[in-house]
């Protein structure tokens, strides 16, 4: 009986992952159907896959978008880490009176609604001719993740024994060696997936890419608003675009799994 | 702990200035300007007029308007209802997912995956395939049962937002609440079995409690980042029909960037701020008690 209820509650699990999945899955799907199948009533299970609306698609230039959104998140993911990172070391190995009082201060900064700067933002780029450029975005987006990457990397090196840290001191390395040669290599997975975080978001971006940017330097999430106003109708075109634009984010969000959670809560739940 | 020589630590403290700086160089002074923005009455539509102070005149012409209220409320039905669903919903994902199965891995991350989808997507993704009333899913399944399709958006606007978002919210609070099954304490687990307690029991008086402070995270956390909620009603109902589906971000975005409102639309954005702030101070209070003295 309670052999029975298990499978029975797997068999429930399974299928309440195919529902939640399912808008995904489908998104998945229509990007392989040409035009007429895409939105023919019911929808068809069965049909010959085609890889024409990817070429199209990718013929109409989706590729400068996404250039602009891997050198935009890339550069400004590197950026908040470098700074982040030396940020919380120094936070976090150094006892300093006022070291909760900074970390609170990043963590507000992220807290604090974008719209709350959206506006002098566009006035201050407007008149320094950055508008549409991808410098304005690299530079929100690097302040934007910064907070982030302090406190994740804040937990991590808080994990390190002290002792580690003080025996590199014993052999006469400087503060700048022990950090590159035996802090760093310790904290490795934690930079990573704190990296790997920072990129999902700065990727999924929308109200600064929207309102600073018109064709330039305008990211993926901006390209798929204009696209569906302009070509809504071509479903199997703009799921070939979706997808595209989600599969980056997805496939290495899916790699932050296991500092997710403490990475979501700034360290206060260990995943 | 002790701290490290005190000599070496001066030249390393300066390794916060940069992050410092560029995050205050972003986030605060630019906050400066919308307060000082607020007051003045102005207006890229018309450059001809320029920049006039007007102390308080837009702050009054925002709470005369009833369109204020309208996206306050909404913002209120749309945070509160979102979060409800991720609770309730999340909790019972994780307590699906704390057994053990094949393959849960994988359902792990399958339930993961809509919190990594650009709210853009998400929103485009719902509008078409879903919910469109003639080629939608939920339109096939109302010809199925032979109900006349609904149209979900221009219909109940702010309902199918509410949705949409909590789909997005979920596996966080899967995760978070999931973390909190798995970390309870055995020994008090073990306790409880000894006593003849049932499972029910258990639940109740040891997992729950102990629960509490990881949805208390989720909660707050969900709150902060629901409430800046944008991509999914920009790209669904661009905040219609009128202000049905408006919330406060998307209500600065209307006013600064589709009317060229700035004095408006900062003024809404003082406002906006000053309810997170108040919010903030209870996430930092139980921050602050969750890590109490650690952090140093």
């Amino acid at each position: 009986m309670k052999k029975l209820l298990a499978v029975l509650l797997t068999i429930f699990t399974y299928l309440a992952a195919f529902i939640y999945f399912f808008p995904l899955l489908w998104m998945f799907i229509t990007g392989f159907k040409n035009e007429g199948e895409a939105v023919i009533m019911p929808p068809s299970l069965f049909f010959h896959p085609t890889l024409d609306n990817y070429k199209i698609v990718w013929g109409s230039g989706i590729g400068a978008f996404l250039g602009n959104s891997a050198i935009i998140v890339v550069i400004s993911t590197l950026l908040a880490l470098i700074l982040g990172v030396s940020a919380a070391y120094a936070l976090s190995m150094f006892r300093m009176k006022k070291a909760d009082d900074i970390l609170f201060w990043f963590i507000s900064t992220k807290m604090l609604p974008a719209v709350g700067v959206i506006i002098p933002v566009y006035i201050i780029f407007k008149k320094l001719g950055l508008l549409d450029s991808h410098l304005a975005l690299i530079l929100l987006y690097t302040a934007m993740n910064i907070p982030l990457a302090v406190w994740m990397m804040r937990s991590f090196f808080k994990d390190i024994p002290y002792e580690l840290i003080e025996s590199t001191q014993v052999d006469g390395a400087t503060g700048l060696q022990g950090f590159f040669k035996v802090t760093l290599p310790l904290v490795k997975p934690g930079v990573i997936s704190t990296g790997l975080l920072c990129f999902v978001f700065a990727w999924n971006e929308f109200l600064f890419g929207v309102s600073l940017t018109y064709t330039n330097s305008s990211t993926m999430p901006v390209f798929m608003a204009s696209f569906m106003t302009q070509e809504g109708l071509f479903w199997g075109k703009m799921s070939a675009v979706a997808t595209t634009a989600v599969l980056p984010s997805v496939i290495l969000g899916w790699f932050t799994q296991k500092q997710l959670v403490q990475g979501l809560t700034m360290g206060a739940v260990k995943g | 702990m002790k701290s490290i020589g005190l000599k070496s630590a001066p030249p390393l403290k300066r390794l916060l200035w940069p992050s410092i700086i560029l995050v205050a160089l972003v986030t605060q002074i630019p906050f400066i300007l919308t307060i000082y923005y607020s007051f003045l009455d102005w207006n890229l539509m018309r450059p001809d007029k320029g920049a006039k102070f007007v102390w308080f005149a837009n702050f009054k012409a925002i709470f005369m308007g009833s369109e204020f209220y309208t996206v306050l409320g909404n913002t209120f039905i749309l945070t509160a209802c979102t979060l409800l669903l991720c609770l309730v919903f999340g909790l019972c994902l994780a307590l699906l997912m704390n057994r053990d199965f094949l393959g849960k891995g994988l359902l792990r991350t399958i339930f993961v995956a809509p919190f990594f989808v650009m709210p853009a997507v998400a929103g485009i993704v719902w509008k078409t395939a879903i919910l469109n009333p003639n080629f939608g899913i939920t339109a096939y399944f109302a010809g199925v049962f032979g109900q006349d399709a609904v149209d979900w958006l221009g219909s109940y606007p702010l309902q199918t937002i509410i949705a949409l978002v909590s789909w997005q919210w979920i596996p966080f609070f899967m995760l978070i609440i999931l973390a909190g099954l798995q970390s309870v304490p055995k020994d008090a687990m073990e306790a409880c079995m000894i006593d003849g307690a049932s499972t029910f029991q258990r639940f109740i008086y040891v997992v729950i409690p102990h629960l509490l402070r990881y949805i208390e995270v989720a909660v707050l956390l969900g709150l902060l980042f629901i409430m800046q909620t944008f991509g999914e009603i920009y790209v669904t109902t661009s905040g219609g029909p009128g202000y049905a589906s408006t919330n406060l971000p998307f209500y600065v975005y209307r006013v600064g960037f589709k009317g060229w409102d700035i004095g408006g639309a900062s003024a809404i954005g003082v406002v906006i701020v000053i309810i997170t702030l108040i919010l903030l101070k209870y996430l930092f209070k139980f921050l602050r008690r969750t890590f109490r003295g650690e952090l140093s």
